[in-house]
């Protein structure tokens, strides 16, 4: 497609300066602004798992941890250092790239279900520790994080409208990411790995390398929605490591169709409209919540958008089907 | 603390591990296939047997089958919905989707046997027994000799039977047992329904040592990861021999370090196994 820049710097620039307005046309209440910066804190969460499920095939299900690494390295170094949003972000970013890194060496050399088994085991234990040791809070949690200040700019947002540009900037920025990631080298060596690894090493891509690039580059985005949420909720306390977030991720990711640029953002907001405006009670949540994984998995191969071929061309996706399915592994 | 109290603790709960993790044994090494929904099924065979027995006041006996028969039924119907995802062998959406169900049991099982904690009380773990100063209960009984029942029977059908060989043969090549005339499809609803029957079965003897909770699949399911990886994937003796060794462990770490941590103590163990033998420990599919 070829496309003159400055075109396409509008075609994308538009809708993202429209997208800002979203909560004041859908009526500005205090409602739709907590939903708005919901739909924006998970929908990056959710951005930092897609490349890992949609680029480089693999399903990690320890990213609830990276999302917890975040919001309680914000909720440690906010509440009792009494540090300021920005270095709560670095140091969000900082310990999300150390477990990676530590999760990443581990699994270097495990593919497929087991390496899926291991990141849900540490999914699992990181909750156990949350639960019991104290220096986190316990059961408890960790109370008292303040709102979100930056004096240097004279920035201070005490409500979700207030919270609203940070949120919508994060996201900006996590979609930035994703899409400059598909169009880079380490984009491009990842899909060659998950879609013919022997190609990829007779091409000089090194498959662990590019794992573990792809891993550090997924752990910050999500590390960064934990850090906004810290913020947003005002305590942390282990149930950000529970099902409920993983879940909604893996949902979030392929419910529109995989590798649709947009496809997470869209999927986090029908997710999060139907649990704040027509909830039906929390478990009858969840088993909408399941079953539209299931249901998107196993009957709609491209997902919705893949129903409605003929709105496809409005979400900017990649040349590579979207059908394709995963080759078997040798 | 006496250490051969500990013993046996260790002894009962690693029959229980292992008990526990049969069902995904069979399910990966025979079929290749993974379920990650296995610790919500383990919830509802826990409290299918618990309604059972408080709520239509069914003996423990009969309650048992129900839970099994319940068991069948979701591993058959999960199987059949993701059938498609099994024929192209798409194991990362196949693990996806058993999360999406294991997301719904759990809702579904909120929904209808309410949030709160039950203790599932039966006959046999009433009965206490002492044996010098040792302590069990009879139900602790029940589980080393239904498990150890269980895995050799499973290994003389999977070794030696025609069933045993049709599966293998199916993990082995999908295309070629449907070109030697066997219907795949069927041995895949087949094994998902074992599946399902087996972790009722583990969960109606096991679940009673602890109380019960709608929402213990989640942390439930990771006994069974720790046990089938250290048994060497799919290898049935492995997974015996892994249950009672991480029973062991957890025993004595649970009694001499804390209990708290004692399943993050056995997933250290894990990981350290497969950072020193990455994949060292996998058998070919189909393998013994």
């Amino acid at each position: 497609m070829i496309m003159n820049t400055g075109l396409k710097t509008i075609l994308f620039a538009a809708p993202a300066v429209l997208g800002f307005f979203v909560p004041m046309a859908l009526g500005g209440s205090g409602a739709v602004y907590a939903a708005c910066v919901l739909v924006a804190i998970f929908a990056v969460m959710s951005y930092g798992l897609d490349i890992i499920v949609s680029d480089l095939g693999e399903v990690s299900l320890a990213h609830t941890v990276f999302f917890a690494a975040g919001a309680y390295t914000t909720a440690l170094l906010s509440a009792s250092a009494g540090m300021g949003p920005i270095l709560s972000l670095a140091g969000s970013i900082l310990v999300a790239l150390a477990v990676a890194a530590l999760l990443g060496f581990v699994t270097l050399q495990l593919r497929e279900f087991v390496f899926s088994l291991v990141t849900y085991a540490v999914a699992v234990v990181a909750a156990t520790i949350a639960q019991n040791w104290s220096f986190l809070g316990g059961s408890d949690g960790l109370r008292g994080i303040p709102p979100f200040e930056i004096s240097l700019l004279g920035f201070s947002a005490r409500n979700d409208q207030e919270l609203w540009p940070v949120a919508y900037l994060l996201l900006l920025v996590a979609i930035y990411m994703v899409s400059s990631f598909r169009r880079s080298k380490l984009g491009k060596a990842a899909m060659m790995v998950h879609l013919n690894q022997r190609l990829a090493v007779t091409s000089g891509v090194d498959p662990q390398q590019t794992r573990l690039q792809v891993f550090l580059l997924s752990a910050p985005i999500t590390a960064s929605a934990g850090w906004l949420y810290a913020y947003q909720r005002a305590y942390i306390s282990a149930d950000v490591l529970e099902a409920y977030f993983l879940i909604l991720m893996l949902t979030a990711v392929v419910v529109m169709g995989r590798r649709l640029l947009l496809g997470p953002l869209a999927g986090v907001a029908l997710i999060l409209v139907q649990e704040k405006f027509f909830s039906f009670g929390g478990y009858v949540d969840k088993i909408i919540l399941g079953s539209v994984l299931i249901v998107s998995l196993a009957f709609l191969p491209n997902g919705i958008i893949g129903l409605f071929a003929s709105i496809r061309t409005l979400f900017p996706r990649r040349t590579m089907p979207i059908g394709k399915t995963i080759p078997e592994r040798s | 603390m006496n250490l051969t109290q500990q013993l046996v603790n260790g002894i009962v709960l690693g029959h229980a591990y292992a008990l526990i993790a049969i069902g995904w044994t069979v399910l990966l090494g025979v079929a290749r296939l993974v379920n990650f929904g296995h610790g919500q099924m383990y919830m509802l065979g826990a409290f299918v047997t618990w309604y059972g027995i408080s709520r239509l006041g069914l003996p423990y006996i009969l309650a048992i089958p129900l839970a099994m028969l319940v068991g069948v039924a979701v591993g058959y119907v999960m199987q059949r919905v993701m059938l498609q995802l099994t024929l192209k062998q798409d194991l990362v959406s196949i693990m996806i989707v058993t999360l999406g169900f294991g997301y719904v049991l759990h809702g579904a099982a909120a929904l209808f046997f309410g949030s709160t904690g039950q203790i599932l009380s039966t006959p046999l773990s009433m009965e206490d027994v002492y044996w010098g100063d040792l302590w069990f209960t009879y139900q602790d009984i029940a589980i080393v000799i239904v498990a150890i029942l269980f895995f050799a029977a499973l290994k003389y059908i999977i070794d030696r039977t025609r069933l045993g060989r049709l599966a293998r043969m199916v993990a082995e090549d999908p295309q070629l047992a449907e070109l030697a005339g066997i219907n795949v499809k069927r041995v895949y609803l087949g094994v998902f329904a074992f599946e399902g029957a087996a972790v009722a079965l583990a969960a109606a003897l096991v679940a009673p040592r602890t109380p019960i909770l709608t929402s213990m699949g989640f942390d439930e399911v990771i006994i069974t990861f720790v046990v089938v990886v250290l048994g060497g994937i799919g290898s049935v003796l492995g997974s015996y021999l892994a249950g009672l060794a991480l029973g062991l462990f957890v025993a004595f770490f649970g009694a001499f370090v804390s209990p708290a941590y004692a399943m993050a103590a056995a997933f250290a163990v894990l990981i350290a196994v497969l950072v020193i033998r990455p994949g060292g420990l996998a058998v070919s599919p189909g393998g013994r």
